[in-house]
């Protein structure tokens, strides 16, 4: 399969009076057409940063891309475009939905207009296409009434239903790419769950590649085929849903699997918090990051940094208990 | 939407009835009566003129009386010029307050949203400053101080622009600028306040990640959300000026209504004080009905939640 997106060693830092704060330090991911991606990891990990820095969303200053390309659709390096050129890629070829439903929309707008703006800037549509379009993209996305609903403002709609008008909104013009940027985060449990089936649902119809980006494991199992698992900056572990799950190498995936409610847990299994705070961005460790918080750290670990491997496929991991001199120690 | 406005309009009423209701009680509550300083006069005399405007007559009379004749649209004959009906004039120096007035608060609008989304675009950068600078020297400026410094400078050292009287349009310069400074320098400072606010705001990051130009962004998305607050003030700012234009009438000896309401003071006229204030306080009622229903039309919200109830 061909990739659309190549993210490579991706480096962004944020100018702030206390120093340069590293936020995303070297990612590199790829992301096949039509394959659903999932990027995981706690507050505070880079993986907004990542995504918006896909979309170009990040002011600069106070940000900078300092390293890196993101090649999309095998032609265009996002990050050498002018904001003018990414002005035309934005909405067009890449869509995104944001966290929180109740303050994306425009309060003074009504949704009809708020969904034809990108579709009369992008594809030329007269008022009345596009219009038609719109109310199309409404029943689409599951709204019922989509002609009456057009006229309305976003304080009509509850939480879930303004989610639906995003991703209606985000999906105009068909774009190749959707990032959705904890899409239900900020919904309650069932509605979360009518959303991912939508998004599923659509990503079957139009044929998007989806990054998602969650802290919800459950929402990874329910929609992603691939998974990439960050950490402060970096990725500490990527590959498909089966190898997160099932045969997880990282220290820190194993936390963050150990911290989650399963279904077929017994009574006495409790829940595993992964004890301590992620580093400081300002100044990362020398070694490790998660070193600090790992309960395998060796004395290697605090000292140098570990190279990402490739364990089998596209199940690659950054760990020094991976390290080959390390597995026949063991052994 | 009409609901809407007629409930405005309905507490428009209840306002202007209590306004009304104050004034007087106010008024004949004050010491010292419109006659008092006419020493000449015998008790006698002064029977038949208090005869004469009524005031021989119990509170609850006048007070109807009053009411009455309000809502026929007459605010009685002036006690001080017993010649002239307090209408008349009113509707005799008005012109010129409301000519001053209006060029004043558009002065203050176009002026004071220009300096904020100025403020608000080239934010921290020279122009901002700049902006801000000259908002603070609005704010403390006072009108008394700044009427003077305009009529010296601008008017007799550089000659430039009349520094009194109102004769033709080059005398509205200056007292329309004095008058809005203070307000140029409240709305700039709430604008770009509001601007920066609905800039930094989730929807206006949804607009751009719809591939929106810059432009269309703060056209479309912004100025609307950002323009709020400022309808909001508009009413206030509108009190600010009116009451501005009794001092700045003063200053450049303008012939307004501001000059009748401080004679009419010392002279205990009641017909004409409580005339004006009825008449300045229906002005105020009416701007602040106009800013909600305007309100209503920008923001939708707002339309919605008071025609449910």
């Amino acid at each position: 399969m061909e990739n659309i997106l190549e993210v490579k060693d991706l480096k962004v830092s944020f100018h702030t009076y206390a120093g340069e704060v590293q936020a995303v330090r070297g990612v590199s991911f790829d992301l096949k057409k039509g394959e659903v991606l999932a990027i995981v990891g706690e507050s505070g990990c880079g993986k907004s940063v990542t995504s918006q820095t896909i979309m170009r969303l990040i002011p600069s200053p106070p940000s900078i891309i300092k390293e890196g390309s993101i090649l999309f659709d095998k032609k265009i390096d996002l990050v050498q475009l002018t904001l003018k050129e990414m002005e035309s890629i934005r909405g067009s070829e890449i869509g995104m939905i944001f966290q929180d439903p109740m303050t994306s929309l425009n309060p003074t707008m009504t949704i009809g207009k708020q969904i034809t703006e990108g579709l009369v800037r992008h594809q030329g549509l007269s008022k009345e296409k596009a219009q038609k379009e719109a109310i199309e993209l409404l029943s689409l996305v599951g709204i019922p009434r989509p002609e009456t609903r057009i006229k309305q403002y976003p304080h009509e709609f509850s939480g879930g239903m303004r989610q639906r008008v995003m991703i209606a909104i985000s999906l105009a013009c068909r774009p190749k790419l959707l990032i959705a940027d904890e899409p239900t985060t900020a919904l309650d449990v069932t509605i979360q769950a009518q959303i991912i089936d939508l998004l599923k649902d659509l990503q079957e119809k139009i044929g998007s590649s989806i990054i998602i980006i969650t802290h919800n494991l459950g929402v990874v199992a329910d929609i992603a085929q691939r998974v990439v698992v960050m950490y402060a900056g970096k990725i500490v572990e990527q590959g498909t849903v089966d190898d997160i799950f099932y045969r997880a190498q990282h220290p820190y995936t194993w936390g963050l699997l150990h911290s989650i409610l399963r279904l077929d847990d017994d009574e006495k299994s409790e829940l595993v918090p992964i004890e301590g705070m992620p580093p400081d961005l300002l100044a990362p460790p020398q070694g490790c990051a998660f070193a600090a918080r790992c309960p395998h750290a060796m004395n290697i670990c605090l000292n140098e940094d570990p190279q990402t491997q490739i364990i089998q496929d596209e199940h690659s991991m950054a760990c020094w208990l991976m390290d080959k001199r390390m597995r026949t120690e063991i052994r | 939407m009409y609901r809407f406005i007629l409930r405005r309009f309905c507490y428009m009423l209840i306002t202007f009835w209590m306004i009304v209701t104050v004034t007087f009680v106010l008024m004949h509550n004050l010491p010292g009566d419109p006659f008092a300083n006419s020493e000449k006069l015998s008790t006698q005399q002064r029977a038949l003129l208090a005869k004469e405007y009524g005031l021989d007559q119990p509170i609850s009379v006048q007070y109807k009386d009053y009411l009455i004749n309000i809502a026929k649209g007459d605010l009685g004959v002036s006690f001080a010029y017993p010649t002239r009906r307090v209408t008349e004039i009113i509707k005799q120096s008005f012109p010129a307050s409301a000519e001053l007035g209006i060029e004043s608060i558009i002065f203050s609008v176009l002026i004071g949203l220009i300096l904020g989304i100025t403020a608000a675009l080239k934010h921290n950068k020279s122009w901002d400053y700049g902006a801000m600078f000259i908002a603070i020297v609005g704010v403390s400026i006072p009108s008394f101080v700044l009427g003077p410094i305009l009529q010296y400078l601008v008017g007799v050292k550089w000659g430039i622009l009349p520094a009194a009287l109102w004769d033709g349009p080059a005398n509205r310069v200056l007292p329309a600028l004095t008058l809005s400074f203070m307000t140029i320098a409240i709305t700039a400072r709430m604008m770009r306040t509001s601007m920066l606010d609905v800039l930094h705001s989730d929807y206006i990051k949804t607009a751009r990640s719809k591939g929106l130009s810059q432009f269309s962004i703060i056209l479309k998305h912004t100025l609307r959300n950002a323009i709020l607050p400022i309808v909001t003030v508009l009413g206030p700012i509108t009190v600010n000026v009116i009451t501005g234009t009794l001092v700045v009438e003063q200053i450049f000896a303008i012939p307004g209504l501001g000059k009748y309401f401080v004679q009419a003071v010392y002279s205990n006229d009641y017909t004409l004080i409580m005339g004006l204030t009825i008449f300045y306080s229906l002005l105020l009622i009416v701007v602040m009905f106009l800013t909600d229903i305007a309100y209503g039309f920008i923001d939708p919200r707002i339309r919605l939640a008071k025609g449910r109830n």
